[in-house]
């Protein structure tokens, strides 16, 4: 295995990540802020404690969870697309990189860059008062495996894409109304009937989940079907990007 | 025996598919021994880019084999590409990293240990002139000195074959010399070059062996010697070929 190559790819992402880190690092966590003022001490204020917690602690999962997605789908469609853009994809190409190696690499290095940002939302979060961590090994495997999921799914895109207006359209339009959907921000128990077994197909719901439940120790959705949505997506989309690496769709000619 | 550094056997390359089909090279063998400083010409669009990308791993040879140093580069690509450095005709890069930066990443993706490839870069960046620019970022470099910095990448993991793709496009004359002479050093220390290039005075100045590509196909092969025969320059013989192939097709 190329350890070294490897970690020089986490490293060189985690060097891009600070080049701009008013992008990268300082704005998400201004919004998570926001989002746990306003839906924290604002309106949580004003709201019973919920399943045992403060409203905020029961919100704080799903902005953190938010962050990550945004972090980790950003940094892997951007990276490669840039690459692809500037054709720096071919110091990746004519490098001793596994087809393996080089997911393993994307993916990891994009999972640095939502475990920076996690860090500092974890940090706003304690400024809070809204964290506690119930299962601290459960809670960084789903952090890292929720990065890794929207770290492929970027890479998918940023190999798709045509122009830098294309990698929005995945984010746009389905992650960004899935996620809000997917019961960041309130329990499916407040959903009339329909509307909550409609999010129980929402596989967001389950990394939500996920999360809130390592933290807090509250879950509302099925541990089993989490687990087998949350490996199968990781598993499927692993062969599908190595594939894509293997036939060298958009980046070997 | 040892085995020629490249050897290609049949290589054919077409890009799209269907009626979009483009064949760039066509049924081209070709063998570079140990040692040689080998010119590659050809007209813009003969194949020459798509050769060397099908060398270096950057595209797929759709028929055929390649082996460097006795390697295969599709069923060994993992060994192939520590033995190949690649300085190409456009620059493949962050244009936003620092020099030293790009150095560094170059040799990580190699595997080369910290301490060495810290040595390693040191050698090139002084080799290249390059000290007082290695903190600046590629996109702040004149032409020369990105040329100079991308073949300073080309050769952080010590390749055993150096390919240059127009190493000297956009450089001025003096740094071109001083290129030369330094290309001449890794050559008589036994690297194993190959040159492409549309200034045939520089071919003519460093090679020892030479081909042209015409329509993906290697249509004349030989020795400097025998390029210059009657008192031809490169340049006279390479026009005198092409021109007839053309004709030809």
């Amino acid at each position: 295995m190329n350890a070294i190559g490897l970690f020089t790819m986490l490293r060189r992402e985690a060097k891009r990540t600070l080049r701009v880190v008013v992008q990268t690092l300082i704005a998400p966590t201004v919004s998570a802020a926001l989002y746990l003022f306003i839906f924290g001490t604002v309106i949580g204020t004003k709201i019973e404690d919920f399943a045992g917690v403060p409203y905020i602690s029961f919100v704080f999962p799903g902005v953190l969870m938010l962050s990550i997605i945004n972090a980790s789908f950003a940094s892997a469609s951007s990276n490669l697309y840039f690459m692809r853009f500037t054709r720096g994809i071919e110091e990746i190409l004519i490098a001793p990189f596994s087809y393996l190696e080089m997911l393993v690499g994307f993916v990891g290095s994009a999972v640095v860059r939502a475990l920076m940002v996690s860090v500092l939302i974890l940090l706003t979060g304690l400024a809070f008062g809204a964290v506690s961590l119930v299962n601290p090994v459960a809670f960084f495997l789903y952090v890292a495996a929720v990065a890794a999921i929207f770290a492929m799914l970027g890479i998918i895109v940023a190999l798709w894409a045509e122009g830098f207006e294309q990698l929005q359209v995945l984010n746009t339009f389905v992650i960004t109304p899935l996620t809000y959907l997917g019961g960041i921000f309130y329990s499916i128990t407040f959903l009339p009937p329909l509307a909550a077994e409609i999010t129980r197909a929402n596989p967001f719901f389950y990394f939500a989940d996920g999360i809130r439940s390592s933290m807090i120790g509250y879950s509302e959705a099925n541990t089993a079907i989490g687990l087998i949505v949350i490996v199968g997506l990781l598993v499927g989309l692993a062969i599908l990007v190595t594939t894509l690496f293997r036939k060298g769709w958009k980046i070997r000619a | 025996m040892s085995s020629p550094m490249l050897e290609i056997k049949n290589l054919k390359k077409v890009y799209g598919t269907g009626k979009d089909a483009k064949v760039a090279v066509d049924d081209l063998s070709l063998t570079v021994e140990r040692g040689a400083f080998f010119g590659l010409l050809g007209p813009n669009g003969a194949g020459k880019s798509t050769t060397i990308h099908c060398i270096t791993g950057i595209a797929q040879p759709t028929e055929g084999q390649i082996f460097i140093d006795g390697v295969d580069v599709v069923k060994d690509y993992k060994t192939a590409r520590r033995k190949v450095g690649l300085s190409p005709q456009e620059f493949n890069i962050d244009f936003f990293a620092k020099v030293d930066d790009l150095l560094d990443y170059m040799g990580g993706y190699y595997g080369i240990p910290r301490a060495e490839r810290k040595t390693r870069i040191d050698e090139l960046i002084s080799r290249f002139s390059l000290e007082e620019h290695r903190d600046k970022k590629f996109q702040k470099l004149s032409g020369g000195l990105k040329r100079r910095a991308i073949l300073a990448r080309a050769l952080v993991h010590t390749p055993d074959l150096l390919i240059l793709d127009e190493p000297t496009a956009g450089v001025d004359v003096e740094q071109r010399h001083e290129l030369w002479d330094y290309l001449r050093e890794l050559n008589s220390r036994g690297k194993t070059i190959i040159l492409t290039s549309h200034y045939l005075e520089e071919i003519q100045e460093l090679c020892n062996e030479i081909a042209i590509i015409n329509h993906g196909k290697i249509i004349k092969e030989g020795t400097k010697a025998e390029f210059m025969r009657d008192g031809k320059s490169v340049e006279q013989t390479y026009l005198e070929i092409t021109r007839n192939d053309d004709k030809k097709a």
